[in-house]
This record gives C-alpha cells, sequence and structure tokens, in this order.
C-alpha cells in the first residue's frame, strides 16, 4: 500500500561510509546506501516483507530503493535514506542561496515495487548522462 | 620473532574524517607494497587502507575517453589534453579538494586563478552555512583536546558520531578519561538532540526528539527560557515543555559544556540560521558557565580546505576569479547553484565525487560538458569523466598536511608507494598549472 505525508531525511551510516570507501559501484554500496529506513509501524502499513523494492517519490524526483526497518526508532512519518546517489534523486536542490541543498525534511510518498529493481550507483548515475 | 616481509608504521594520522585519529598502525608487505594490517582504526579508516592496495576500482595510469570506452595515455598527453580543456571553458569549476593535503589544495588556488574560473570545496553541501554563521557573529570553540580533558556535559546536535565519527565519542567527548574527567563517561552528561534516537542518542544520558526541521524554533526557545521567558504552548518543535526545563538546568548548570553540531543543523531549510541560533545560545550560556560549540566536519581535511582556500583568497568556499581577483558569494559561486543554473561548462574535480553527492538535477547538468577527475577510485564521476587523471592516495601513499575538525594541523604520513604511475595531487595540479601557463604564454 502507497503511504503518502511521509518526511525523508538522509544521513550518514557506518555501512555507508565503509562500502563508499571500498568500491561503489559494488553491490555492498547498493545494501549499504541504496536502502530506505522505515519507523516499524509504518513499515507494516506497506504489507509487504521487508527488503521489498520501494519507489520513493518526493517533488524532486523518483528512485527505487530497498525497504528495511530502522534500528533508531521510533520516528513514526519520518523515512530515512542514507546519502549517497540514491537519496540524491529526490533531494530537494534548493539552497536558499546559502550553497548547501536541502538534503533533509522533503514530504515524500513510498510505494512497494515488488517487481521493482535498485540499480548500483554507476548505473544509477549513468541515466544523469543518456538523459 | 618480527616477519622480515612486513614492515610497519606507527602513528599514522587516518585520512577518513575530520576526527584525524593519530595512533593508527599500518603494516605492509614489502615484497608487494600492500597494506595486510591496520590497527586501532575505525571501521571505515581500515577499509580506506584496505582500498588504496590495487584492485580493480583502482586507477593506476591516466586514462582518456575514446569512442565510449576508456585507454591509456602518457601523463603528458593527459595533462596536456586536460589544460586543453580548462583554457576553451568560459566558466570552469574546480570542486572537491577536501580529501587531500593542503599543498595540492594551494596549487588548486592557483589554477583557478590562472582560468579566472570557480573555486569550491565540499563545505559547499555540508558545513558551509556553519562557515557563513560564523562570519555573522563568531564561534566561541576550543581544541578537541580541551573537551576531553574539561568537558562535562556534551551536546551532539544533528551529529550522530556513531556511524559518521566513529572513535569521537572514545578519543575525545565521552568514553576518554581526561585530566579533570578522571572517571570518563561516568563524569560526562551526554545529551543528543535529533529527529532520529540514533545509535548515539542510545548512549545518551539525555534523549531530545524533535520535528524535523524545526531546531531553529527548538534553540530560539532554550535562549528564551535561559532569559528568563515563559515559554507559551506545552511544546516546543514536538518537545514538551518539562523536558525543555530540565534541558536548560542542565545546560546551566555544568562546569564545561560543548555542543558538536552535524548536519542535522546545516542541511535542513533553516540551513546558517540554525547555527547562529545555535552560536548565540552558546554565547548566551557564557553568562552562565563555560560553553563552546565545534562542527563535526565530515572529510579529513574540509577543514584545511576552509584555511588554505581563506589564507590565499580572502574566503573559505564558493570563489569566482573570473574578474580577475576573488569574489565570495554563496548562493551564486557555490557549485550546487552554478549548475542548477547550467552556467559550468567544464568540471575539474579533485578528491571528490560529486555525481554521488550532488543532487541529480545539479550532476545531470555536469555532465553536458567536459569533466576530468583526479580521482584514484571508480567512482559515479570518475567513470563518466573525459580524463581521468590518477592520484597517489595523500595521507596513505604521500605526505601532507590535513586539519582536524578544531583546525589543529596535523602532518600525514606515508606508509606505502601508490600503485603504477600515480602523482601525487600535488604533482598532477603543479602539471596543471605549468601547462595551463605555457598555453597561455605566461
Amino acid at each position: 500500500m502507497r503511504i503518502n505525508n511521509l518526511i525523508l531525511i538522509t544521513c550518514r551510516t557506518i555501512n555507508q561510509g565503509v562500502a563508499l570507501e571500498g568500491g561503489k559501484n559494488t553491490i555492498e554500496n547498493v545494501r549499504a546506501a541504496g536502502i530506505c529506513a522505515f519507523d516499524k509501524e509504518d513499515f507494516k502499513k506497506l504489507d509487504c516483507p521487508v527488503g521489498t523494492p520501494v519507489k520513493v517519490i518526493t517533488e524532486h524526483g523518483e528512485v527505487v530503493v530497498y525497504s528495511t526497518i530502522s534500528e533508531e526508532g521510533p520516528h513514526p512519518g519520518i523515512i530515512f535514506i542514507p546519502m549517497g546517489p540514491w537519496a540524491n534523486q529526490v533531494v530537494n536542490p534548493d539552497s536558499q542561496s546559502c550553497g548547501t541543498p536541502t538534503y533533509k525534511g522533503m514530504k515524500a510518498s513510498v510505494e512497494p515495487l515488488p517487481n521493482g529493481k535498485v540499480l548500483n550507483a554507476v548505473n544509477l548515475i549513468k541515466l544523469l548522462k543518456v538523459a | 620473532m618480527a616477519d622480515k616481509n612486513i614492515r610497519t608504521v606507527t602513528d599514522v594520522i587516518c585520512p577518513f574524517c575530520g576526527t584525524l585519529c593519530d595512533d593508527l598502525e599500518v603494516d605492509i608487505d614489502n615484497k608487494e607494497e600492500k597494506i595486510v594490517e591496520v590497527r586501532n582504526g575505525c571501521q571505515i579508516g581500515t577499509k580506506k587502507y584496505f582500498s588504496s592496495n590495487p584492485s580493480v576500482h583502482r586507477y593506476d595510469k591516466p586514462l582518456i575517453k575514446d569512442n565510449g570506452s576508456y585507454k591509456a595515455i602518457s601523463w603528458d598527453e593527459a595533462i596536456d589534453k586536460a589544460a586543453d580543456i580548462l583554457i576553451k571553458a568560459k566558466r570552469p569549476l574546480l570542486y572537491g579538494f577536501s580529501s587531500t593535503e593542503c599543498d595540492a589544495q594551494g596549487k588548486g588556488v592557483e589554477l583557478a586563478e590562472l582560468l579566472g574560473g570557480i573555486l569550491d570545496n565540499t563545505a559547499s553541501v555540508c558545513h558551509g552555512p556553519s562557515l557563513l554563521a560564523i562570519q555573522d557573529v563568531g564561534a566561541p570553540t576550543s581544541t578537541l583536546g580541551e573537551y576531553k580533558n574539561r568537558a562535562d556535559l556534551v551536546v551532539f546536535w544533528g551529529s550522530n558520531p556513531v556511524h559518521a565519527h566513529p572513535r569521537h565519542l572514545g578519543r575525545y567527548s565521552d568514553f576518554i578519561r581526561g585530566y579533570f574527567r578522571k572517571d570518563g563517561s561516568n563524569d560526562r552528561f551526554i545529551v543528543v538532540v535529533d529527529p532520529r534516537n540514533t545509535h548515539t542518542a542510545q548512549l545518551a544520558d539525555m534523549y531530545i526528539q524533535l520535528n524535523p526541521s524545526e531546531d531553529y524554533e527548538l534553540i530560539n526557545a532554550i535562549r528564551a527560557m535561559l532569559r528568563g521567558v515563559e515559554l507559551e504552548g506545552d511544546e516546543i518543535s514536538g518537545v514538551p515543555k518539562k523536558i525543555i526545563i530540565e534541558l536548560v538546568n542542565a545546560l546551566k548548570s555544568c562546569n564545561y559544556g560543548v555542543i558538536f553540531f552535524g548536519m542535522g543543523l546545516t542541511q535542513t531549510l533553516s540551513h546558517h540560521r540554525n547555527i547562529d541560533a545555535a552560536i548565540c545560545l552558546v554565547r548566551e550560556l557564557n553568562d552562565h558557565t563555560k560553553f563552546l560549540l565545534t562542527p563535526m566536519r565530515g572529510h579529513y581535511n574540509v577543514a584545511g580546505a576552509n584555511q588554505v582556500f581563506t589564507w590565499q583568497t580572502g574566503y573559505s568556499y564558493s570563489i569566482d576569479f573570473s574578474r580577475g581577483y576573488p569574489r565570495y558569494n554563496p548562493g551564486e559561486f557555490s557549485s550546487v547553484d552554478l549548475l542548477m543554473r547550467d552556467e559550468i561548462d567544464a568540471s575539474l574535480i579533485v578528491a571528490s565525487d560529486p555525481a554521488s553527492n550532488f543532487p541529480a538535477a545539479a550532476v545531470k547538468n555536469m555532465f553536458k560538458y567536459p569533466l576530468i577527475s583526479i580521482e584514484p577510485h571508480h567512482t559515479p564521476t570518475s567513470v563518466n569523466a573525459d580524463i581521468i587523471l590518477p592520484p597517489a592516495i595523500a595521507g596513505i601513499e604521500c605526505e601532507g598536511t590535513a586539519y582536524r575538525m578544531d583546525s589543529v594541523p596535523l602532518r600525514l604520513r606515508k606508509v606505502k608507494d601508490a600503485p603504477g604511475d600515480c602523482l601525487t595531487d600535488k604533482e598532477i595540479l603543479e602539471r596543471l598549472v605549468e601547462a595551463v601557463k605555457k598555453k597561455k604564454g605566461e
């Protein structure tokens, strides 16, 4: 089931840090940063198994990532994607004239996409070159 | 008996995060010139050392894109072609610099000035707002050693060091015993303010869960309360008034307090206004007790990039040389804003991966124009570059200076040779400077 009115925040995680030092086009990087962490109760509303790909949609774009349940909850209504290429498909580029985009606090919707394909970092970014 | 094939380098400075841990020990296989063991490092720092070994992810010779695939070329040819791209561009962007050493950063400034280009570092997308606020209202700050020895109250606001600066708590801010804090963690009161019950929050004595992007309101509520104002309503930013009173009492009653703030403050809606308010809060807390603050810098030498750019141009990031002299205006000359307006017509990326770290719309515009990447590993930026110039990794394969998050300079050590034909970032930028000068007849 689709969930609307979520707040998306991007964040650092140690797994994302390790993965980016070890080869950005690896599957480890996908598993570390191509994920979206949900509050446990919010996740139940999605009505799908943990790990199911989900499409995260904001007014700035959309991206397919793996779903997971947050170890740092409860945080109802808030979802987290680790900083990186996946998060940056949906963040707000507006810096309000200070230089730094608004990487945290976007309104987001999420829908399960059981057959969705989560691309690796290089293939995901390559789409920006072709487009 | 020690293995003769292995040499050990001690007191190594870790070139991963702004904590710059200075106690690593690295074992290197003499025969293969490969790192085989790293002691004392965190998970991420250790991985950085191992990933410097030759692998399918590592570049070891200059490459140029030719009909969709890369072919190896000589350094002379690579520098010549890169210089051609940069000279031809009307508004080249020189970006990155935070994961390399200070001498290379200095050469980057020289090149940007020669080209009349844009010079920016990664503070632009992380702690740039902190720099703006510090320029506005100053910053009462100190070194990490002082905090270790004296702080009895430590606030992590919008930062999660367990994940982003894994040894910070153990070396400076929580578990470590200090001169006046003999019992380490038991002598300190840890407060975490974050919308998420982070792993750092789970270690804290007090966790304040606030609504996302409402830090500004909470900081100012605390400031009002410090002045004796009675707050209206039952909660501010989702935090019950009772909890805010407890927090204010804790802040006022400590002997020596510090706020470590992260991107939870700089990357949310209010950006530099959050930091402005946090600095004013710290200033006002000094009416009651000793209080300081320090940004949790991410890249290991982003503080160095700010220092070098400032002492050479007067400004710490977002610098435009198009008029022949440096001008500073984040929002106008900051990389993401320039790319969003499609003003950049060539990019030189040094020790950074903006294709991963910038919003997609900005990356799309960066990819429209020639791209040169000085980068040791395959990254989403380098694999889309027209020319790849492979460097030795500073702090592992060459020496240099780096500035810790508290702006203390430390000397990076070389532990092993770089693979293949890699040159240092400084050498590459020097050669680019010479080539550009020659082509411009200077």
